[in-house]
């Protein structure tokens, strides 16, 4: 057992095989990583772009999933795309904690500094803290909360685009989108390697936090189903 | 060199801080669902 989950559904031999080859998968990528060739300006620094890439793609991602599972709360009252909603913006701030760890990483090796105000920058920073504030709104928001988030969402969702064209729109430090079309033949295969490792993880995460949330409904209907039984007998 | 190092092993080290948190919360919840089950057959 590679964590302590006691339920059946959660050591299901899909769910635990699904961890095993995330985990394989992230060791594999560190190898494939040092083998992929050097870049000739930046040297070995331009290897954090396999993992800065991926995170960032993963934490637009979450952004669009939280706003899809918004849009089904908020115009369908839908509880499992609240739910959702909920997951994905959690795991938007963890890759989006990646992605500003990261980024400046490179940033101090490439550009002297750890930070700029360059627009992709900000507007990723942006990004990131609307995902926060998601999280701030649904647990202070009192009970207009989970709308309020869900709203805000939706308004997260519109800089994901402003954040992708950005550095084509304004030429800043940032490299543009060409980069990863523009890459050599034998940097293509880790960096897709590692995308889809690191989607992959993305999904097992979503998955492992959805059962949390789908866990403590039960709970809600257990505790309902005991106070009516209860009620019977009294 | 440093740099990646320091890259890589902060994901790592993010993914599995939130895991485990999300392990241990799971953990806990089926311990309370698993409670409130035996409660209502009794």
């Amino acid at each position: 057992m590679l964590f302590p989950m006691s339920s059946a559904r959660l050591s299901s031999a899909r769910f635990q095989a699904g961890i095993a080859a995330t985990l394989v998968g992230f060791l594999l990528v560190p190898l494939l990583v040092a083998n992929a060739p050097l870049e000739k300006t930046m040297g070995i620094v331009q290897k954090i772009f396999y993992f800065h890439v991926p995170c960032a793609w993963l934490l637009m991602l979450s952004t669009f999933v939280c706003a899809g599972g918004s849009l089904a709360y908020l115009f369908a009252g839908s509880e499992s795309g609240d739910r959702l909603a909920l997951c994905s913006a959690e795991l938007g701030v963890l890759f989006g904690l990646c992605v500003m760890v990261t980024g400046p990483l490179w940033a101090r090796a490439a550009w002297g500094v750890f930070w700029t105000w360059d627009v992709r920058l900000t507007s990723s920073l942006l990004l990131w803290l609307m995902l926060i504030a998601y999280g701030l709104a649904r647990r202070y928001g009192g009970t207009g909360g989970r709308r309020l988030a869900a709203a805000m969402a939706l308004f997260a969702a519109a800089d994901v685009p402003l954040v992708y064209v950005s550095v084509n729109l304004w030429r800043g430090l940032h490299p543009n989108t060409k980069t990863v079309s523009s890459l050599a033949p034998g940097m293509r295969l880790p960096f897709f390697v590692s995308l889809v490792i690191f989607s992959a993880l993305w999904g097992v995460l979503l998955a492992l936090r959805m059962r949390v949330e789908r866990g403590q409904a039960r709970l809600v209907e257990l505790a309902i189903e005991i106070e009516d039984a209860e009620g019977k007998s009294s | 060199m440093t740099y990646v190092a320091l890259a890589y092993g902060f994901i790592w080290v993010a993914v599995f801080v939130y895991v485990a948190l999300v392990g241990r919360r799971v953990a806990r919840i089926d311990a309370e669902i698993e409670d409130l089950r035996q409660r209502l057959k009794s």
